[in-house]
C-alpha cells in the first residue's frame, strides 16, 4: 500500500487509542504552539483571570494558511498572539502591524456558520470589548509604563517572566508576540480549556473543511469530489523543521512539467485535506515517539495498529538484553559463552512484542531524510507482517552477535547499533553525510535480510587491525564489532564466541597466536613493573597482512619476556609454552609458512583466545550468583 | 488467456523509478515498488508502434526481488544561473541546480505480456490495419531490442527487451499468495485515444499474486483524474508530404 495511505490508516487506529503516557494524536485543522498566557473567561465572554504559564505547547486551531504563516497576516481561529487578540495594540503602542481585523472577521464568521460553539462565541464576545491588553496589565502579566507596553525591563529586581520567554530581537522583545491560550468557565461543559474540548475541536474542523474551495480527486483515498489541500504540514520531524514531504513551487524550476501546465501541481497531483492533515499528523507523532535518528536522516518504524515494537536497529543491549534482571528466568545450565544465554534473553525481550503482533498486523519501515531545508525525501519504504518483522530483527541480532564492549558499563553479548557500525568503519569523527549514507546501507541488513556489505566489512576489519591508531577503549568497541559482523557474514562457518581448539583454519590459529604473544609480554610488562604497548600490540597492523614474516619479529622479541617469566612465573610459562605447541602444531601444511595477508577470520582467533586467558574466576563468581537467584 | 496479437517480451536495466506522483511533484522522487501500466506501455511503444494501433498491456510479472537505492542529485533549475568568474555577484541570483533524493529501485527484471488493438478513433488510417504486417514488424522489432531507446519508468533509467515466454524463470515472489498495494497510478487516457477532448489521469489499486498483477484495461479503470483539457492530434494525409511531391522538390 502506498506510505501516506498507511500513515492516514495508522492515524485512525490511533486516534483515541493512544498508548499511556503518549502525546495525543493531533485533530485535523490544528498545530501545535507555545503559548505563553492563559486567560480565562466565563460561559458570556466576561474576563476572569490571567496568567502567564512560560512556554507551553499547546495544540491550537488552525487554518491551512495560519499553520504555515511566517510573517504575513494569517490568523489562528481562536488562540493567537495578542496582536491578533487585541483590539487596543495600538492604542497601547504596539511595533507591530495590528492584525485584529483579520482575526475578528474570521472569528465572527465561524460563530455565525452551522459549525459555531458556545466557547469561540464567548471569545468572540470578549475580544470585540477590546480590553485584552488593559486586562492584562491589570493582572500583572503584560508589562506597560506610561500607556506604552514595554520592550526592556528597566527597573530594578528581576525581569517580569513574559519578558523571559518572548524571544529578543536586537534586545527588544515585543509583548505583542505573547501566545494566549484561552479557558472558558462554562457550568455546562467540566472542560474549560479550548485545546482540550474535542466539541471544539470538532467544531473548528468541519467549519474548516466547508471553508475549501477546490475539490477533486483524492489521491489517497480514492474519493472523488473531495476538498482538495492546498498547502501540505511542515515540522515534521522537529519544531523548527521547514521541510516538506509533499510540496510544488513549480514557477521557476520545472521539476514536474510537461504534460501539466499549471505550476501549482493541482493537474498532477491532489489529496485530500484531511487525508493529508491526518496522514502527517500520524508521521510527526511517529517521528516523535518511535523513531531512529540520526541528524535529518529519521528512519521511523511502527505497526499501522498502534501498539509498541521494538526499534529495529538498537544494539541488543538497548533492545533490552542488557537487562541481567531478564536473566533470572533463565535456566542457569545454559553455556553463558556460547551465546545460548543471549538467545534466550533476546527472545524473552521480544516475546512480549510477539504476543502484542499478530500475523495480519502491518508494520511499516520508512526512512526520511533531506538534501535541502525545504523539502523530504522518502529514502526507504517497506511493509512487512508483523511475525516476519520480528523474525528479521531476532535473525539480525543473533547472527550479528558477539560478545561487546562498548565501555565501563556496556558489556554485553549481541549486535552492535547502526551508528555503532558507521562509527566502527569510519571512526569516531565520521563525516556526517558518510555515516547517513552508512546507515541507509545498513538498513536493508536488518529489515530485508540482505547479507552485509563486503566493503564495509572489510573496512571495519582493517581498523580493527590498527591498534595503534585509536585509545584503548575505541579499539575494544571496534575489535567486537568487527568480530560480530565478520561471523555473522560468515555465519555458514559457525563460528562460536568461545575458543573452539578443533578449528585448524590458518587465519584463526594465527590470531590466537597473536593473542598468546600479547599476553605473554603483557604478563612480563606487569610483572616487570612495566606498562607500555606490547610487541605483538603495536605490530598487528603489519601481522594482518604478512603474518608469517611478521610473527618471526614477535616471536623475537618475546624472549626477554619469556626469560623474565620463566625466573618468576614458571607455572604460567610452562603452560604458555605447552600451548604455543599445541597452536603450532594445528597448522596444517604450509599454512604457517604462508605469508599471505590475514582475513577477518584472525580477529576471531584473537577475540576467542583472549577471552580464554581472562581470569575464570568472574565467570564462577557470576554463575553462582545466577543459581543463587534463580530459585525466585 | 492470451489475446491475439500478443507479444511477451522480458524487460531489464539496472535502476527503474516509476515515480509516485504525490512526490513527483515536489521533486524529490520515490518510485513505485511496481512499474505502471503507462510505462510498460510506453515500453511496449518503444519496441514498435503506429497510431493505426493502441498496446494493451495485460500482465507483468516481477522477477527480481524489490530493492531500492538512493541516489543524491542534482536537478538543472529551469532558469538557474551557473557561477561566473567574471560576475560573482551572478552567483546569488537564481543557483545552477538544486539538490533532490531520488529513491530508485535497484537491478530490475519483469516480464510483460501485451497485445495491440486497433485505434478506432483513427478512421484516417483504417487503410493501415493489416494486423499480420504489424504483428510481424511488432515481433521482429522485439527481436532486434525495439526501436526506440527503452526506459523504465524515467529516462535515466536505461532498459533492454528480449521475447521470452511469459511465466518462465523462477521468480522472487512466485511463492507470495498475494501482497496487496494501495491507489496507484494506472495510465493517462489520451484524447487521441479515447476520442475525449480532456486529459485524465487513471488509478486502481493493483494485486500481486504469486508475483504477476493482472492489469485492468484502460476503460475498466474507474478512479479517475481529470488533467486538464486537450485535444488529439490529427494524423492523416492532410498532414503528411507526398513522397513524390518531396522527390521533385528536392530536384531528384
Amino acid at each position: 500500500m502506498s506510505w501516506i495511505q498507511k500513515l492516514y490508516d495508522t492515524y485512525e487506529a490511533c486516534l483515541g487509542h493512544e498508548p499511556d503516557g503518549a502525546e495525543r494524536l493531533l485533530p485535523v485543522s490544528h498545530t501545535y504552539q507555545q503559548a505563553h498566557i492563559e486567560i480565562t473567561l466565563t460561559g458570556d465572554g466576561r474576563f476572569e483571570s490571567a496568567r502567564t504559564i512560560g512556554k507551553i505547547e499547546t495544540a491550537i486551531p488552525a487554518t491551512e494558511n495560519s499553520a504555515g504563516r511566517t510573517t504575513n497576516c494569517a490568523p489562528h481561529a481562536l488562540c493567537d498572539k495578542v496582536q491578533y487578540c487585541a483590539k487596543d495594540y495600538a492604542a497601547w503602542g504596539g511595533n507591530k502591524k495590528p492584525f485584529f481585523a483579520e482575526y475578528e472577521d474570521q472569528l465572527s464568521s465561524w460563530c455565525s456558520s452551522e459549525h459555531r460553539h458556545p466557547k469561540a462565541a464567548a471569545i468572540l464576545t470578549y475580544v470585540r470589548s477590546g480590553s485584552v491588553i488593559a486586562d492584562l496589565i491589570h493582572e500583572k502579566v503584560l508589562h506597560a509604563t506610561d500607556g506604552k507596553l514595554l520592550t526592556k525591563w528597566h527597573e530594578n529586581g528581576e525581569a517580569p517572566e513574559i519578558l523571559k520567554v518572548l524571544t529578543a530581537k536586537s534586545g527588544e522583545r515585543d509583548q505583542g508576540d505573547a501566545f494566549i491560550r484561552w479557558r472558558v468557565r462554562d457550568l455546562s461543559n467540566p472542560c474549560s480549556a479550548v485545546w482540550e474540548d474535542t466539541t471544539l475541536q470538532n467544531a473548528w474542523a468541519c467549519y474548516d473543511a466547508s471553508t475549501k474551495q477546490t475539490k477533486g480527486l483524492c489521491m489517497v483515498t480514492g474519493q472523488p469530489a473531495t476538498d482538495l489541500a492546498v498547502n501540505h504540514p511542515k515540522r515534521l520531524r522537529h519544531a523548527g523543521d521547514g521541510a516538506k514531504l509533499i510540496s510544488a513551487n513549480d514557477s521557476s524550476g520545472f521539476t514536474f512539467r510537461g504534460r501539466f501546465i499549471d505550476d501549482t501541481g493541482a493537474q498532477a497531483c491532489g489529496i485530500g485535506y484531511e487525508s493529508t492533515q491526518k496522514a502527517h499528523s500520524a508521521l510527526r507523532w511517529l517521528i516523535k515517539r518511535q523513531s531512529y535518528r540520526n541528524g535529518d536522516q529519521v528512519i521511523v518504524s511502527w505497526a499501522t495498529n498502534g501498539v509498541n515494537i521494538p526499534d529495529p536497529f538498537l544494539s541488543s543491549f538497548d533492545l533490552g538484553t542488557g537487562d541481567e534482571a531478564t536473566d533470572l528466568t533463565a535456566p542457569t545450565h545454559l553455556d553463558h559463552s556460547a551465546g545460548q544465554a543471549f538467545a534466550q534473553r533476546l527472545s524473552l525481550a521480544l516475546r512480549g512484542y510477539k504476543a502484542q503482533l499478530s500475523d495480519n498486523t502491518d508494520i511499516v519501515v520508512m526512512g526520511l531524510d533531506s538534501a535541502t531545508p525545504g523539502r523530504m525525501a522518502i529514502t526507504y519504504y517497506r511493509e512487512l507482517p508483523g511475525s516476519e518483522f520480528l523474525e528479521r530483527i531476532e535473525h539480525w541480532h543473533i547472527q550479528f552477535s558477539w560478545k561487546q564492549n562498548f565501555g565501563k558499563d556496556r558489556h554485553f553479548d549481541g549486535a552492535p547499533a547502526l551508528h555503532d557500525i558507521a562509527e566502527a568503519a569510519f571512526g569516531m569523527r565520521i563525516d556526517e553525510k558518510l555515516k547517513k549514507s552508512t546507515i541507509e546501507r545498513l538498513v536493508p541488513c536488518i529489515i530485508d535480510g540482505q547479507p552485509f556489505p563486503r566493503d564495509l566489512l572489510t573496512t571495519i576489519v582493517r581498523r580493527a587491525c590498527q591498534r595503534i591508531n585509536m585509545p584503548h577503549w575505541a579499539w575494544e568497541k571496534t575489535l567486537g564489532i568487527a568480530c560480530a559482523l565478520y561471523s555473522g557474514t560468515f555465519h555458514q562457518e559457525k563460528y562460536t564466541m568461545t575458543l573452539e581448539t578443533e578449528r585448524t583454519t590458518r587465519d584463526y590459529l594465527y590470531g590466537r597466536l597473536l593473542a598468546l604473544a600479547d599476553h605473554i609480554e603483557g604478563r612480563a610488562l606487569h610483572v616487570g613493573g612495566e606498562s607500555r604497548d606490547t610487541t605483538a600490540a603495536k605490530l598487528m597492523q603489519r601481522f594482518a597482512q604478512r603474518p608469517a614474516s611478521t610473527w618471526r619479529t614477535i616471536e623475537l622479541a618475546l624472549v626477554p619476556a619469556k626469560s623474565r617469566l620463566r625466573a618468576k612465573r614458571g607455572g604460567f610459562m610452562h603452560e604458555m609454552e605447552k600451548l604455543h605447541d599445541q597452536i603450532v602444531c594445528a597448522f596444517q601444511g604450509n599454512d604457517f609458512i604462508a605469508d599471505s595477508p590475514l582475513s577477518g577470520e584472525f580477529l576471531l582467533g584473537y577475540h576467542c583466545q583472549r577471552e580464554a586467558f581472562k581470569p575464570l574466576q568472574k565467570t564462577i563468581e557470576s554463575s553462582s550468583d545466577a543459581t543463587e537467584i534463580s530459585p525466585n | 488467456m492470451r489475446n491475439r496479437n500478443t507479444i511477451e517480451f522480458k524487460v531489464w536495466g539496472r535502476n527503474a523509478l516509476f515515480t509516485d506522483p504525490l512526490t513527483r511533484i515536489g521533486g524529490e522522487k520515490f518510485s513505485y515498488h511496481l512499474p505502471t501500466y503507462e510505462a510498460l506501455k510506453g515500453i511496449a511503444k518503444s519496441i514498435y508502434w503506429k497510431p493505426t494501433f493502441i498496446w494493451v498491456i495485460d500482465a507483468v510479472r516481477i522477477i527480481k526481488p524489490i530493492r531500492t537505492l538512493t541516489k543524491g542529485t542534482k536537478p538543472l533549475n529551469y532558469d538557474g544561473i551557473y557561477p561566473s568568474r567574471r560576475n560573482p555577484e551572478k552567483k546569488k541570483e537564481t543557483p545552477a541546480n538544486t539538490l533532490s533524493i531520488y529513491t530508485f529501485l535497484s537491478d530490475v527484471e519483469y516480464q510483460v505480456r501485451a497485445h495491440f488493438e486497433w485505434n478506432l478513433h483513427h478512421p484516417d488510417l483504417a487503410n493501415d490495419r493489416n494486423e499480420g504486417k504489424h504483428f510481424s514488424v511488432a515481433q521482429r522489432m522485439l527481436e532486434r531490442g525495439g526501436r526506440q531507446d527503452i526506459f523504465l519508468g524515467t529516462r535515466d533509467c536505461q532498459g533492454y527487451v528480449m521475447p521470452c515466454e511469459f511465466g518462465s524463470e523462477i521468480g522472487s515472489y512466485d511463492t507470495i499468495e498475494r501482497v496487496d498495494y494501495g491507489l496507484t497510478f494506472h495510465g493517462f487516457a489520451y484524447p487521441d485515444e479515447t476520442g475525449e477532448a480532456i486529459l485524465r489521469a487513471r488509478f486502481w489499486r493493483p494485486v500481486m499474486e504469486h508475483g504477476v498483477i493482472h492489469f485492468p484495461r484502460p476503460e475498466q479503470c474507474d478512479i479517475l483524474k481529470e488533467v486538464r483539457p486537450m485535444v488529439a492530434k490529427q494524423f492523416g494525409q492532410s498532414c503528411v508530404l507526398s513522397v513524390d511531391l518531396e522527390a521533385s522538390d528536392l530536384g531528384a
